[in-house]
Order: C-alpha cells, then sequence, then structure tokens
C-alpha cells in the first residue's frame, strides 16, 4: 500500500496558498502513516503538547455522549455519539442510510432543525454548542451539505465574496472588493475544473448533483476550514470530478487541518486516505477502526462488522 | 376593443370635433341637463376636482374629443370605495380625500433644479407639464407638425375615448392633462437599444393641499418598429418634493411586428399618492416587454391593462412592489385580454410588505373563445415582514379557450426561507446580512431585467437603501 499521504504531501506543497486560514498557526510536518501517528515529531509549545499528552495532534473537535433530537417532533436521532478529532487526521464515517451521520454533521452546525439535548461538543476547546451557526463556521468549521440548496436571486459569486468577507472581517482585514476577489476565486474555480460561468449563476440554481457538490468544494476551498466536514461529496460525481474533488481536498490538508467525510463508499477513501474510520448505526458510532474497517464492510456489508475485531 | 360602456363615442376622423363639453354647473346648460337627469350618481367630490382640473387645464383642439368623453363620463361615476367598487375592494384610496386639491399654478414660480437626463431622447414633465421634449421621434403633441404622425396620434388620443375600462383616474387625466408628450416611431425603425428617457418630476405645494398632475403620454410602434422607453417618476425640491398626486396616464400601441420595452421606476416622495394608468394594444406578432419597480408614494396604485389585437403576441410583466414605510399602500391592478390564438404571456409580481405596509395584487388574464393555444404564464411571490403588513393577492386566470396552456403560481410567505439563510450562516454570514441580502435579491431578480445598466443600478441602490432604512425603523 502505498503511504496514506502522498496524495495529500504532494498536493499540499503545488497548492498550498490555496488555503490560508490557518497560515497563522505554525506549519508542522504532516506525519508520513497512519500507524506512525505516535512517531510524530513534536515541534509544539509545552503547553499544547500538555494539552495532547500521548497523541500527536492538538484536539480540535471532542463529541461527548451527544444527544440531538429533529426539533419540530421530538424524535431523537443522535442517541450518544462519542468522536475525537486532532488536528491533521482523516476520519471516515460509514453507516446505513438514516443511521444519523447526516444529522450529526449538521448538528455540528448547528443546524436549526436539530435540538441539542445532552452531551458536549467542544471546538478548539470552545463549548461548540452555545455558538451561533456563523460563529461555529468562522471558528474554522465547515460542512458541505449532503443537498445543497438553491439561493435564487443571489449569485454564486456574490455568495463567496460576502461569505470571504465575513470570514476577513473577523480577522480585522479589509473587505475584498468584487475585483480584487476575482483573481482569488478564479484560481480556485480553474483547479476543480468548474466552468467559470458557474460562478455568474445563482447559487445552485439549475445545478446538475455533481456539480452541487463542486461548488460545496469550491465554497471550502475559497474559505477553508480547520475541521471539513464533508457529507458524501463523492455521491453524484461521475469518476474525474470525484479524483478533481479529492485533489482540492487534499490540497487542502495540512497538518492542522482535519477532514470528516462522509461516505457509502471505498472509492473516496482511496483517493483520501482516513486515519480513522467510525461505524454509525441508530444513532451512535458503534466501532471505530482504520481503513481496514471500510474494506471489510465493501466486502461484507454492514452485517459482517459485528463479527469484525 | 369592446365599444364605450358610457359614453358615446365621437368620430375618430373627418368632422371638427365636438365642443369641448364643459363641467361648469352654472355655466353650461347641456351639463346641467344631464346631471339632472342622472342626479343620484353625481358625486361633488369628482365634480369639484373635474371643474379645478378643467379650469387649470388650456384649451387644446387635438385633446378635446377625449377630454368631452371623460368630463361626461365623471359626471355619472362616484367615487370609489370599497364597499361600492369591486376594484378597489382592497385598496383604501382615502388618502385621496385628506386634503383638498390644488392645481399647478400656470408660470412656474421657485421651479425646483430640473433633472437632466443622458440620454439623447427625453422627455420631461414638471408638475405634469410637458416642459421639454426632445429627440428624433419625441415630440409634445401640440408642437407635432401636421402630417401623418400628427393624424395617427391625434387619432390614437381621440381612440381612448372610448377606452371602456378607464375609472375615475383615467378620466381626470383626460380633464387635466394639459398636452401629451409622443414618441411615434415609423415603421420599420429600430431604436429598442436607445431608449426614450421619459422623467416625471412633481413637487408638493403648501402642505395644505395635495397638487394634482396629469402628465400624459402616447407612444406609437408603427408595424416593425421598436422603441424603449423608460419611465422614471419622483419628486422634486424640500422633502423629495412632500404631498402631491401624481396621476400620469400612459398608452401604447404596438402595430404589427413592432416592439416595445417599456421600464418604468417609481419613486415618489413618502407622502405622495401616485394613480397611474398603462394601456397597452397588442397587434399581431407584436412584443411588449414591461418592467415596473415601484417603491415610493403613500399610495400607490397601478392599473396595467393590455389588450391583444392579433395572434401570436409576446407579453413579459415583471413588476415589484415595496412597502418599506408604515401605512403605505401598493396595488397594482393587471389585466391582460386575449382574444386571438397563439398568444404567449409571461408575468412575474413580487411584493414586500414591512412594517404596516399594505400590498393589493389583482392580476386578471382573459383567455378568450378565439384565444386557442394561448401559453400564460402568472406567478406572484409576497413577502411579509411584519405580523402587521398585509397583503391582498387575487390572481385570476378567466380561460374560455379549450386548446390552451395556463399555468400560475401565488406565494406568499412570513418569512424568508430558514434553510436559504441558513446557508449563508453555515459559510459565516450572519443572519441579519443574510437576510439583507436575500431581500435585496428577491427585489434584484425583477430589477435586473431593466435592459438598461444606469436605470437598472438607481433602482438597485435605491432598493438598498430602503431596505436598510426600513430595517433600523423596525
Ligand atoms: N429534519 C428531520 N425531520 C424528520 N426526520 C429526520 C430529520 N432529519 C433526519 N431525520 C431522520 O433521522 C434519521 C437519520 O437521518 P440522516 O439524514 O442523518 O441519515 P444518514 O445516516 O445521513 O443517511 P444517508 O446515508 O441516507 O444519507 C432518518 O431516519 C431521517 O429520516
Ligand atoms: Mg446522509
Amino acid at each position: 500500500m502505498a503511504p496514506p499521504f502522498a496524495v495529500a504531501v504532494a498536493a499540499v506543497s503545488s497548492s498550498s496558498p490555496l488555503f490560508s486560514s490557518s497560515s497563522s498557526r505554525p506549519i508542522l510536518r504532516r506525519h508520513p502513516l497512519l500507524g506512525s501517528i505516535s512517531v510524530r515529531p513534536r515541534h509544539r509549545s509545552a503547553v499544547a503538547s500538555a494539552a495532547a499528552t500521548e497523541s500527536a495532534g492538538k484536539l480540535l473537535l471532542e463529541v461527548h455522549g451527544l444527544t440531538a433530537s429533529v426539533k419540530e417532533t421530538g424524535q431523537q436521532i443522535l442517541k450518544g455519539v462519542d468522536l475525537t478529532i486532532r488536528e491533521g487526521e482523516v476520519h471516515a464515517i460509514m453507516g446505513k442510510n438514516g443511521s444519523g451521520k447526516s444529522t450529526l454533521t449538521k448538528v455540528l452546525v448547528g443546524h436549526p432543525h436539530y435540538e441539542v439535548t445532552g452531551g458536549t461538543i467542544l471546538f478548539k476547546g470552545e463549548n461548540l454548542i452555545d455558538m451561533e451557526p456563523e460563529e461555529r463556521s468562522l471558528a474554522g468549521l465547515f460542512m458541505s451539505f449532503q443537498a445543497p440548496i438553491e439561493i435564487p436571486g443571489v449569485s454564486n459569486y456574490d455568495f463567496l465574496l460576502m461569505a470571504i468577507n465575513a470570514r476577513r472581517e473577523k480577522d480585522g482585514l479589509p473587505a475584498l472588493g468584487p475585483l480584487e476577489f476575482y483573481s482569488v476565486v478564479s484560481q480556485k474555480v480553474e483547479a476543480l475544473k468548474m466552468e467559470p460561468k458557474i460562478l455568474d449563476r445563482n447559487v445552485n440554481e439549475g445545478f446538475s448533483g455533481g456539480e452541487r457538490k463542486r461548488n460545496e468544494i469550491l465554497q471550502l476551498s475559497v474559505l477553508g476550514a480547520d475541521l471539513a466536514l464533508l457529507d458524501e461529496i463523492d455521491s453524484g460525481l461521475d469518476v474525474d470530478a470525484l479524483e478533481d474533488v479529492a485533489h482540492a481536498v487534499n490540497g487542502l490538508l495540512t497538518p492542522q487541518n482535519s477532514v470528516l467525510m462522509i461516505t457509502h463508499y471505498q472509492r473516496l477513501l482511496d483517493l483520501i486516505k482516513p486515519s480513522y474510520v467510525h461505524i454509525m448505526e441508530s444513532g451512535k458510532i458503534v466501532k471505530t477502526g482504520d481503513s481496514s474497517l471500510a474494506s471489510h464492510i465493501n466486502e461484507g456489508g454492514y452485517k459482517s462488522i459485528a463479527s469484525f475485531v | 376593443m369592446s365599444p364605450p360602456s358610457l359614453c358615446a363615442a365621437p368620430p375618430r376622423a373627418g368632422p371638427p370635433p365636438p365642443p369641448l363639453l364643459r363641467l361648469r354647473r352654472r355655466a353650461v346648460s347641456s351639463v346641467a341637463a344631464s346631471r339632472s337627469a342622472a342626479p343620484s350618481v353625481s358625486d361633488d367630490l369628482v365634480l369639484r376636482i373635474a371643474e379645478q382640473l378643467e379650469d387649470a387645464a388650456p384649451s387644446s383642439p387635438l385633446l378635446d374629443p377625449l377630454r368631452s368623453a371623460s368630463a361626461l363620463s365623471l359626471l355619472t361615476t362616484p367615487w370609489p370605495t370599497r364597499r361600492s367598487n369591486e376594484a378597489f375592494r382592497f385598496t383604501d384610496i382615502s388618502y385621496l380625500r385628506s386634503l383638498p386639491i390644488s392645481t399647478p399654478t400656470r408660470t412656474p414660480g421657485l421651479a425646483p433644479p430640473t433633472p437632466s437626463s443622458d440620454l439623447d431622447s427625453h422627455v420631461l414633465f414638471s408638475d405634469g407639464r410637458l416642459v421639454a421634449a426632445s429627440g428624433a421621434h419625441v415630440s409634445a403633441l401640440a408642437d407635432m407638425p401636421p402630417g401623418h404622425a400628427r393624424d395617427r396620434a391625434a387619432a390614437a388620443v381621440a381612440a381612448s375615448a372610448r377606452f371602456s375600462h378607464r375609472d375615475i383616474f383615467y378620466d381626470f387625466n383626460a380633464v387635466g392633462a394639459s398636452d401629451v408628450a409622443v414618441v411615434y416611431v415609423p415603421e420599420w425603425a429600430k431604436m429598442a437599444d436607445d431608449p426614450v428617457h421619459i422623467m416625471f418630476a412633481y413637487s408638493g405645494s403648501d402642505g395644505a393641499s395635495l397638487m394634482m398632475s396629469n402628465p400624459r403620454v402616447l407612444v406609437i410602434a408603427e408595424k416593425g418598429a421598436e422603441v424603449a422607453i423608460v419611465e422614471e417618476h419622483f419628486g422634486v425640491g424640500e422633502e423629495d418634493g412632500g404631498c402631491y398626486w401624481a396621476n400620469p396616464v400612459v398608452d401604447i400601441i404596438v402595430e404589427e411586428g413592432g416592439r416595445v420595452v417599456h421600464s418604468y421606476v417609481q419613486r415618489q416622495s413618502p407622502a405622495a399618492a401616485h394613480t397611474k394608468w398603462t394601456t397597452v394594444q397588442q397587434n399581431t406578432s407584436s412584443k411588449y416587454e414591461f418592467v415596473e419597480v415601484s417603491t415610493g408614494a403613500r399610495l400607490n396604485r397601478h392599473n396595467l391593462h393590455i389588450q391583444q389585437l392579433g395572434p401570436e403576441t409576446e407579453t413579459e410583466l415583471s413588476t415589484f412592489h415595496l412597502t418599506s414605510q408604515n401605512k403605505q399602500i401598493h396595488d397594482l391592478h393587471s389585466r391582460l385580454i386575449l382574444d386571438h390564438p397563439r398568444g404567449f404571456s409571461r408575468q412575474l409580481h413580487k411584493l414586500i410588505a414591512c412594517g404596516t405596509g399594505n400590498g393589493i395584487f389583482d392580476g386578471n388574464i382573459q383567455v378568450n373563445r378565439y384565444a386557442q393555444q394561448t401559453d400564460a404564464g402568472q406567478q406572484t411571490k409576497c413577502l411579509l415582514l411584519s405580523p402587521k403588513a398585509v397583503v391582498n393577492v387575487k390572481p385570476n386566470l378567466q380561460i374560455i379557450a379549450d386548446d390552451v396552456k395556463c399555468t400560475h403560481g401565488a406565494a406568499i410567505s412570513g418569512d424568508l426561507d430558514p434553510n436559504e439563510l441558513f446557508y449563508f450562516q453555515a459559510r459565516g454570514v450572519d443572519a441579519k446580512t443574510a437576510t439583507d441580502a436575500l431581500l435585496f435579491s428577491f427585489g434584484a431578480q425583477v430589477i435586473n431585467r431593466i435592459p438598461f445598466k444606469a436605470i437598472e443600478k438607481k433602482a438597485l441602490a435605491q432598493l438598498k437603501e430602503l431596505l436598510a432604512v426600513s430595517r433600523q425603523n423596525n
């Protein structure tokens, strides 16, 4: 097997200027192999390394006993989720349809349809549950929607410009004008092999399924994120598109950024190598392993994991 | 067009126009006689206004047939109330009676600075008086040299006396208009890229009365001709013009294969009343494209009347009304009458009501017996941004022909789509900013259809400003 992060490392060096949101923090060298997390060089400050005692990356997301229900009906969907993600890690969640994967990501970003009824969520040590959705986004959390909606009347370009300027305002930077922004965004459009015309169109209006997914990744590549939650970015994408998207995602990965992807397919996991694979069932993470867990499911289905150790 | 409903049609051409019927109660016996014949329906307020207008309007032989017919009609037309008149069922026009009417003095005193246009062809009305008309195909009716164009225009003005759907506002205008600005585009002339800019500037009087103006425009696109007009209505002077009553009429005739591109921006003073008629007659294979943005006036009523005169016409109507101040009323009454085969029409009406604003939309489309294979679509979308805002929406398609495709949809919502708001928030944009952006885009979807950049930009900037102000107020 090739070193899991070979793609990522190459992509980072070729396209690192794309990713700007965490450039203020020191760049660490990515650990070359999944299994070698523990031997990762520690360049971190004493405080930080004290926080992350045995394992490598700093804690990014800590979810404990998270329960959540649909606001309108009170129907409980998440039934005690535990999940820990550290900087530089790639996680994948798999699980049957309806097991609560999308709900988990939506709850993490504060979707108004759901109510957290118990448990804790810490993001970079801060209580996420108390934060507005836009604050979570500005704190470095990004979710690509499984089914991105249309916003009629708002052009993709204006949408991205508003989003980038919200970020710049928070960082105390002057707002970008429409012209300045063009050079930034056109590079990203090109990198994703999208039609430049897509910028003039209204957000997702009349977009094909694949175009919508790519558009989500375009937003990610323009805005950057410390933790990207990618909900089935592989569904609806053709083979070539999947590679473009995976390349872009890998390009965003640095030792500080993490990705949590939801997928049903091995193909994506071959392109973006996960350090951890979780299995979700009835609103809980019931099993965690490395990428071999995914191949196991791929071969034997979910019923086979009961016997898988 | 159907025969006159209330009055005898004056002859179209040939014999000299009949003498002007006077409304004076004392002076003219014929009117006194007709009054006594139908005393129960005479309305003092209507007569008082009509007399005032008549006194103020200079004589104009070419307008006389129309004036006489309208004067006669006013004798028997009561002031419309919500109870007595279906067309005003939801529209409270009592604002028009809140102050006595005054008419502009004959000699403009300290006229506020007159706006100028960047466009070569332009027309300027100041308090209803036509003060400038320049451009290749633009003239005051009174100044047109004798000839075909003048005959055509005069006949069209006279024929509007037989317009059977008119109401008192149409008649007030006919009685009070001092002249008609005529845009006459001869056969096959193409000037759709080079619009005629028609500016209607208004100002109030002392605040103790509503100064009433009755500007009138006639647009004729002859066979194969293409023309664009941009109408702008606005107040000038202190307090954006303050308190006044604008009562304009624009009549449009599109002959076979002709095309009229019509943009209309109404940003009157917040204390103004604006009652507007737009009538359009579309002949075979003609095209009429209309975009309206109305944000001004305390009371705004637009009657948009489109009559098909031949087959295969195309009609596109896009309108946006914003009530951003309290008690503001915006009313669109549109009627599209299709009598011939294979017509195509699309109508989009959008409305935002804030505060205690009131929006009314009555959108009538008649697909009559011979209008087979008509394709008519109508959409209306209303946003109510406060619990006290009210909208009355009455889309109505009357379909008699059996082989037609008609679609319509009406959506009224009290909120922006929470999923759309969340999408913005998920990308770091706070709910307030996202709300502004979504409201702006709601209106921009209509404004973007104005084909002239400068006008479009101005309307967008104004929308942004009004939304910001209304947000601060609420
Ligand atoms: N807003 C909602 N209202 C009602 N039910 C909901 C809502 N959101 C989620 N659910 C229900 O919760 C369960 C989990 O849904 P979720 O979308 O999280 O599943 P998933 O694991 O992402 O499935 P898939 O693999 O099909 O995308 C489903 O049964 C779904 O119907
Ligand atoms: Mg899902």
